[in-house]
């Protein structure tokens, strides 16, 4: 085993140009005409690294951008800037033929067990087909019918299942036949975003124990994004937290759920429900939703719901810095502890 | 309060007659709830819970139909009512808050006239007081600039926005029942915690009652006063919040407990209920939760276990219900 991380991401940024044509772009207002080119700012600059056999977990709200960082590692979208890369390789530039044997080592889990699988497949052909993929010849091609068999009994499926469609299927069975195709060319990484979140409690802990089994069984290393911090606490080795396609705080997990830094981690979790008695009072309520990411506020991007924030948050915005234990927080606050009260 | 309950539902029986056969979404459903009781109704995917809900509004359509039982509101039996009566009684005794704010309001009115329609249907007001209790309404859910929002469409609302003003809706004619669908389910956490705050001061400003539907425990046991756990179309258990959270005594519950991902005692696995929910067309014989359940019996597969009185304020429909502090 190297130092080298499984997966290594610098500064990566996604923007998505919605301009339409060219009249619809075009402007004329008090200065002249002019030529709008708006851009969805998905992912502004989020760096971390992942080891092999540890669990990082990406959290935040709908539209934060954790479903496209998830993405656009996984090649589905190219980044606009920074690096992706895959035990030391970057394949941020990577043409088509270039990513299919990073393909082997990097895998997808979806969220929608009911739109991620083929309905005219059958399910040994669905597990099937990233290693035909992979494997151009007669020779290695003898072995795949076995290896199905074994792939679906690991995430606890027959044999027998093979030869039916995804319909005849539950939810949670579909999961385990979506993790089967991922693991079925033995990758070092499982992007998986939002694995459960289309589940039920008690499939959800199924499914959840199932890729803890794997990740021990194989050493995986996983990208897990989900907007549910209690699965996130159940799972994550370490917790990134994005707001408007920024990092705004990343730790450890068991330092982040203790010690929370950025008003908006605090916020999320206290706004998070429990089935516990009791409640934290403390807690900071958010007002106020999402800016969008057409027009980012100026400074600090959460300047605009956060209870503490002052006008140097509007002029700066904060950067990244190491707080200990392996923190790390985007907010003055750290620099001005003093203003921490409500 | 009096002693007669707001609703009673009593042995509620709603099927669902398809081709492939009898699907018994409702079987044999009771309960009762009194004025100002929120009331949880839970379970998983299947369990009947929003059935229940549409039974009440009378929204079951064909091949749906209520077999048998009563839904008596202040004892005056829904299920027997003509369409015209139910129509007096949806949106101003009764009202509903479905889960996806994206698709239950309508996209073609505006905000305004969608919610001047329940004040038109339901009270006398003239226009000038009906825009201004819309106004005030649309106020307390906490939209700003009120006036000026009635006349946008709802998509030029966010989903927590336009979930505040389905609840606006519901709320307007000052119904004595609410139905929450999983109000919540299609919502972001901070936005579910702003919804839920919000659902609980209102529901006690005006002394409501709400049904709550959700799969969501942690949820249910922030809002309500009781819980009823529905498996199969069947109550498995009921009782109040504490007391079934605490120490449940079916096993069906105590799985569904165990299986939350507990921020504060974290274990290494979570305990999982083992297998899926049986098909509902053709239900073994016995308790339905048999083949799932750690401490079935010989005799689970024979005879169905009936609702009984349990430990503190609980029933539960187990011949081997658990004591408190037993596992599962």
């Amino acid at each position: 085993m190297t130092d080298t991380p499984m997966l290594d991401v610098r500064d990566l940024q996604m923007h998505f140009p919605i301009g339409g044509g060219f009249l619809d772009r075009l402007r004329v207002g008090a200065g002249g005409v002019r030529l709008d080119n708006p851009v969805v700012h998905a992912v502004n600059g989020v760096s971390f690294k992942i080891a092999r056999g540890e669990i990082m977990a990406l959290v935040g709200e709908s539209g934060c951008g954790k479903s496209t960082v998830a993405k656009t590692i996984a090649r589905i979208y190219t980044p606009t800037a920074g690096e992706v890369r895959i035990e030391g390789e970057d394949i941020a530039s990577y043409g088509f033929a270039e990513l299919l044997p990073v393909r082997a080592r990097m895998q997808m889990i979806f969220q929608d067990p009911y739109a991620s699988l083929n309905p005219r497949q059958r399910v040994r052909d669905i597990v099937a087909e990233p290693l035909l993929e992979q494997t151009k010849g007669a020779d290695d091609r003898k072995d795949v019918p076995r290896r199905i068999t074994e792939l679906l009994a690991k995430v606890g499926l027959n044999a027998e299942h093979a030869n039916r469609y995804p319909h005849q299927f539950s939810g949670g069975q579909r999961q385990r036949i979506g993790i089967a195709r991922a693991l079925s060319v033995t990758p070092g990484l499982i992007i998986a975003d939002e694995p459960v979140s289309a589940l039920d409690v008690s499939i959800q802990a199924q499914i959840l124990n199932l890729m803890k089994d794997l990740r021990d069984e194989f050493g995986l290393a996983y990208l897990f994004i989900s907007h549910d911090l209690s699965v996130v606490n159940h799972i994550a080795d370490q917790v990134g937290v994005m707001y408007l396609g920024f990092l705004v705080e990343h730790a450890p997990r068991d330092v982040l759920f203790a010690r929370p830094r950025h008003p908006y981690t605090r916020a999320l979790l206290s706004a998070a429900p429990s089935i516990k008695e009791k409640r934290e009072t403390d807690e900071i309520v958010l007002s106020g939703e999402v800016p969008s990411a057409l027009d980012l506020p100026s400074g600090c991007c959460f300047r605009t719901r956060c209870p503490f924030a002052w006008e140097r948050c509007a002029r700066e915005r904060p950067a990244l810095q190491d707080v200990g234990d392996g923190q790390t927080v985007a907010c003055h606050l750290i620099d001005e502890p003093e203003r921490d009260r409500p | 309060m009096t002693d007669q309950p707001l609703l009673a539902v009593r042995d509620l029986r709603t099927h669902f007659h398809t081709f492939s056969g009898t699907v018994k979404a409702v079987d044999g459903v009771s309960f009762e709830i009194g004025q100002g009781e929120v009331m949880g109704l839970v379970g998983e995917s299947g369990g009947g819970k929003s059935v229940v809900g549409f039974s009440i509004l009378g929204l079951i359509d064909s091949p749906g139909k209520i077999e048998a039982g009563e839904i008596l509101l202040d004892g005056k039996n829904l299920v027997a009512a003509s369409e015209a009566e139910l129509r007096k009684v949806r949106g101003r005794e009764i009202s509903m808050v479905f889960q996806d704010p994206m698709t239950s309001l309508n996209p073609l009115h505006s905000v305004g006239r969608q919610m001047d329609e329940v004040l038109r249907l339901h009270t006398d007001l003239d226009a000038k007081a009906r825009q201004a209790a819309c106004v005030e309404m649309l106020e307390s859910v906490g939209i700003s600039r009120a006036a000026e929002r009635l006349k946008a469409y709802p998509h030029q609302f966010s989903g927590g926005m336009r979930q505040r003003v389905v609840i606006a809706i519901a709320l307007l004619a000052r119904p004595r029942l609410i139905i929450a669908d999983e109000p919540t389910t299609a919502l972001d956490v901070t936005i579910q915690s702003q919804i839920l705050k919000l659902m609980r001061a209102q529901i006690a400003e005006k002394g409501a009652s709400m049904i709550l539907i959700t799969h969501d425990l942690a949820v249910v046991s922030e809002m309500a006063d009781h819980i009823t756990v529905l498996y199969c179309g069947k109550v498995v258990e009921r009782g109040r919040t504490r007391d079934l959270i605490n120490a449940p005594s079916h096993p069906y519950t105590r799985g569904l407990i165990d299986s939350i991902p507990d921020t504060v005692n974290r274990h290494d696995r979570l305990s999982q209920i083992p297998g899926t929910v049986p098909d509902i067309r053709n239900l073994p014989k016995g308790c339905n939760f048999r083949d799932r359940c750690p401490r079935a019996q010989a005799l689970c597969a024979e005879v169905e276990p009936q609702l009984e009185p349990q430990h503190g304020t609980l029933s539960s429909a187990c011949h081997f219900p658990l004591k408190p502090g037993e596992a599962a």
